[in-house]
């Protein structure tokens, strides 16, 4: 095992891949000779070339077309987008093209493209620059949705993104990008499946789902809560939000019975609404309480650096939360 | 900020309590703990004590009323505050926890755009707003699905159960505080009876009375022996002149307390079934257990029901020794002060409704006992005495016996060597 940062486990998860299947190519902007936006694609121009790494003009819904018709011949195109707020001018692209031609050719045309880049709120980005996506694409039968915590699990999910056949969208955090974490040795060539969430710490208190950036906050609310009030929570991070792995979390409330979900979405629907919808559904019988959310408030970002702290989830919310599902 | 202070739930299952006594008066001051009242519970005398500090402004509830769990009874604040609202409130029957009114306006969450500040809610303002801690306004005893999933499987009636989650919800731990403590069980759903009648059936309408605790587990516990025990029942007459011989030997022995036609019967039952231990014995779920001890329940009439505390080792005391032991179980009962363990675990029941002139009756199992004993009263009558006709006393005792476990022979068998006994007391002695 050694430690990498987030950011170097997805760049070596690019190599890896690249060099495996000459198919496999990078496009967006600045990830060449600029190195990446955010550093990630550093390198990799000189590695690969400019065949395969392929800078681009500021205009999303172009390069993601045409990333979207090289999939569809036959390419395995990673298209990074500088923050995925800057996908939704690219919108129509990704639901209307990559999300549907497999359904609309019968099967014929598969699209096995990855769209990759930093989601959520950064520091101080301001309202424009600061979504979480994923109640947006979630949304879309079609589309594969990843959004790994860890480097760990950011490198096994995009080597298996860039080998899935359906179109993926690979949800990673700027603020992520510099955490460090242990990930397999080189040649362990771990591919982590879609649809396998991750017991990231044991518990019989209560059940937290989190993923992304809250995954962090839900882990520090735990240590506080086994620390100051003696319950163990159950992480749960389900790591893909399209499949889903609902039965990891279904068995974990029926042994915790009650939960609590932490994302950083909106409150209004999402994943984290889903999440909570198949919960109850499915472990009516096994809760003790209602289920909790923690979620952004439900407001623009304010660029104020205090207001947006106060917005997005944190760790005394989510104490407060578990807190009150297990009536303490 | 005066509040009103509610009768508390000084037990899980306590519904209603009887305010005893008021340790303090309006004007003492208050500090967190001080004793407040005395107040009787449907298990015990408890101490009622303050959660608050300050000044006992008003009491709303004076001692002896009988009051339902959180009904306001006193009203603390500081000294020379304005109460005359609080009152207003009071009066109108308010239940004490939701009395809090500072805090129901909730200005923060009035704001509509800036929805839930907690964000666990969606963000419609609506579901929000209901946020008192007051019990469901339909009075709905809530429990969370998880428990209502356990009480179903174990057989608990949730109507028994405290609940301390928001609104009184019964939580998990709740219930599981409930089977520790020994809590009641009973078969699964009993099918409710059609004897509701429609309106107008009476001419005036009844007088509705809650049924106290006591009520409560009499009624499930005689539901449940009815619906599931085969009962059957025998009756014999027996002779009770020497019976009421032997008991006038004993008082003459004894200075300053008397034994009772009641204890000599204990120790006649007691005997009897040492003599024949298969009656000494319960069915239990396919397997029959027979009981090693000779413990005889004693029904105890109380002021509001009856309890049946038990005289343990019965064959094995002297008449005098059961006597005293009756006496101070039943003085227990009437001032409520049995233990649990005290009424628990009989092997056979004593009922005796003699002295109220009732010739015969048939008692109810006390499951899961295998037989009852009826005694009924002693009666004059004209008999054959050395061969000449003479006046005497008879008595007749019916057993109800579980079929499942005591034949129509056995039980006959038993009867006949009860009376015997009672008969010739001095084969007791035997």
């Amino acid at each position: 095992m050694r430690e990498l940062r987030y950011r170097e486990a997805i760049r070596e998860a690019m190599i890896e891949e690249m060099e495996r299947d000459a198919n496999v190519f990078l496009m967006g902007e600045e990830v060449g000779h600029y190195q990446g936006a955010y550093k990630v694609s550093e390198g990799l121009l000189t590695r690969f070339g400019e065949q395969r790494v392929i800078d681009t003009p500021i205009a999303e819904a172009g390069f993601a077309g045409v990333g979207i018709g090289a999939a569809m011949t036959g390419l395995r195109p990673i298209v990074e987008f500088m923050t995925w707020n800057f996908s939704f001018v690219a919108f129509d692209q990704i639901i209307s093209s990559a999300a549907k031609v497999a359904q609309m050719s019968g099967g014929r045309v598969p699209c096995p493209i990855v769209f990759r880049g930093p989601n959520g709120a950064a520091k101080q980005v301001a309202s424009q620059h600061s979504h979480s996506v994923d109640p947006f694409y979630t949304n879309i039968p079609g589309l594969w949705i990843a959004m790994p915590a860890t480097p760990r699990d950011a490198k096994g999910l995009l080597k298996a993104a860039i080998r899935e056949n359906n179109p993926v969208l690979f949800l990673e955090g700027e603020t992520l990008y510099n955490v460090k974490g242990e990930v397999l040795d080189e040649d362990a060539d771990e591919v982590i499946p879609f649809g396998k969430a991750r017991i990231a710490r044991e518990g019989d208190g209560c059940t937290i789902v989190a993923w992304g950036r809250p995954y962090y906050t839900a882990m520090e609310a735990a240590e506080i809560l086994a620390k100051e009030h003696g319950l163990q929570c159950e992480i749960v991070d389900p790591r893909t939000l399209r499949p889903l792995d609902v039965d990891a979390m279904v068995d974990s409330v029926k042994k915790t019975n009650r939960c609590v979900v932490v994302h950083e979405h909106w409150p209004y629907g999402g994943p984290g609404a889903e999440i909570v919808d198949q919960i109850q559904r499915h472990a009516f019988d096994w809760l003790d309480a209602p289920i909790e959310r923690v979620a952004a408030l439900d407001v623009p970002m304010p660029y104020a650096s205090n207001l947006e702290t106060l917005v997005l989830p944190t760790v005394e919310r989510v104490v407060e939360a578990v807190k009150k599902v297990a009536y303490l | 900020m005066a509040k009103i202070i509610g009768l508390p739930k000084l037990s899980p299952t306590m519904e209603e309590g009887t305010l005893v006594e008021w340790a303090k008066k309006e004007g003492d001051a208050i500090e967190v703990d001080d004793l407040l009242a005395e107040v009787e519970t449907d298990k015990a005398t408890m101490e009622f004590r303050s959660f608050d500090k300050g000044v006992l402004l008003k009491i709303l509830a004076p001692a002896g009323e009988t009051l339902a769990a959180d009904t306001p009874v006193a009203i603390i604040g500081e000294a020379g505050e304005d109460i005359s609202a609080l009152l207003e409130q009071a009066k109108g029957g308010a239940k004490a926890p939701a009395a809090e009114p500072a805090k129901e306006a909730a200005p923060a969450k009035a704001e509509p755009a800036a929805a839930p500040a907690a964000a666990s809610a969606a963000p419609s303002a609506a579901p929000a707003a209901a946020a008192s801690e007051s019990p469901a306004p339909d009075g709905r005893k809530m429990a969370s699905p998880l428990v209502r999933r356990l009480a179903r499987e174990e057989g608990v009636d949730l109507a028994e159960v405290g609940g301390s989650g928001p609104h009184g919800r019964i939580v998990k731990r709740d219930l599981e505080a409930f089977v520790a403590g020994g809590g009641s069980k009973q078969s699964p759903a009993a099918p409710v009876s059609g004897l509701s009648s429609g309106p107008g059936y009476e001419r005036l309408p009844a007088r509705v009375e809650k049924a106290s605790q006591m009520r409560k587990t009499i009624a499930r516990r005689l539901v449940e022996s009815k619906q599931t025990v085969p009962h059957f029942y025998l009756t014999i007459d027996l002779d009770a002149s020497p019976m009421i011989a032997a008991r006038e030997q004993m008082n003459a022995l004894l200075k300053d307390e008397k034994v009772s036609f009641n204890d000599l019967v204990i120790k006649a039952t007691a005997v009897a079934l040492r003599r024949l231990p298969e009656v000494n014995a319960s069915w239990m779920d396919g397997e029959i257990h027979f009981h090693q001890v000779v413990d005889v329940s004693v029904a105890v009439a109380v002021a509001d029901g009856l309890v049946t505390p038990v005289v343990r080792d019965a064959d094995r005391k002297g008449v005098l020794a059961i006597s005293r032991e009756v006496k101070e179980l039943a003085e227990k009962a009437r001032t409520k002060k049995l233990k649990p363990e005290e009424m628990m675990n009989g092997t056979f029941s004593v009922s005796n409704l003699g002295m109220y002139g009732i010739e015969e009756f048939g008692a109810v199992i006390n499951p899961p006992e295998g037989a009852i004993l009826a005694v009924g009263a002693l009666r004059d009558d004209v008999g054959v005495v050395n061969g000449q006709v003479a006046a005497v006393k008879r008595m007749k005792v019916t057993m109800s016996c579980d079929h499942r476990v005591v034949d129509g022979a056995l039980g006959a068998r038993w009867l006949a060597e009860f009376k015997k006994l009672l008969e010739n007391p001095m084969g007791m002695l035997l």
